[in-house]
């Protein structure tokens, strides 16, 4: 109790300063290819190139993958170029380095061998 | 641009690279620009030009449906296209002519 008072006391001076700090710090992603998933099942990656705090994107030599019923999850099909786009930061959902992820076979299939 | 700065409430951050997206589309007011939807929907026309919330005002405008495979509706004259379902901007871009 004693404590929160006094951490309440700095906490009014953080928030004078921060007034829109980001939880992610996209600058170490620039000239980076990143991976980005969108509302509505599309994806995409391309080079970072620019970004803003409402997390719109600029991403230069965009690939886009697309999802259909069929498809389930197989990114070779359905790919298109698109060069260079804006990413509406509205429609968003995840973003991580392109480098950082790979395919792996599905885990949480089990062979049931009657 | 200069007006889509004053009224932009992000003062505090320096041009550099975080004013980039902005700008593309800012540049793009005069030229062909594709337009992708969250949905199979994707609409390519004249940038005449956008707000805060990215409403678009469109001229010449070719509107494709992915699914079905085939181009929609072309309609002339100008549209306003409603922000809250777009998911990528192509400056340039020509649509999914195949």
């Amino acid at each position: 109790m004693a404590s929160g008072g006094g951490g309440g006391g700095s906490k009014m001076a953080d928030k004078e300063k921060k007034k829109k700090e980001s939880i992610l710090d996209l600058s170490k992603y620039i000239d980076k290819t990143i991976r980005v998933k969108f509302q509505g099942g599309r994806e995409a990656s391309g080079v970072l190139k620019g970004f803003d705090p409402l997390l719109n994107l600029v991403l230069d030599g965009t690939i886009e993958y697309m999802r259909d019923p069929d498809d389930q999850y197989k990114l070779t099909e359905d790919t298109r170029q698109l060069g260079l786009v804006v990413c509406r930061g509205t429609s968003v959902v995840l973003i991580c380095p392109q480098d950082g992820m790979e395919a792996i076979p599905n885990p949480f299939i089990q062979q049931q061998d009657g | 641009m200069a007006a889509n700065a004053a009224t932009n409430p992000s003062q505090l951050l320096p041009l550099g690279n975080r004013r980039r997206s902005r700008e593309l589309v800012d540049k793009c007011i005069g030229s062909r620009i594709h337009i992708v939807m969250k949905s199979d929907k994707e609409i390519v026309g004249t940038l005449l030009g956008f707000d805060d919330f990215v409403n678009m005002v469109l001229e010449d405008v070719t509107e494709f449906e992915i699914t079905p495979e085939g181009r929609r509706i072309t309609k002339l004259d100008q549209i306003l296209l409603n922000g809250n379902n777009i998911t990528m901007l192509v400056p340039g871009g020509e649509g999914p002519e195949v």
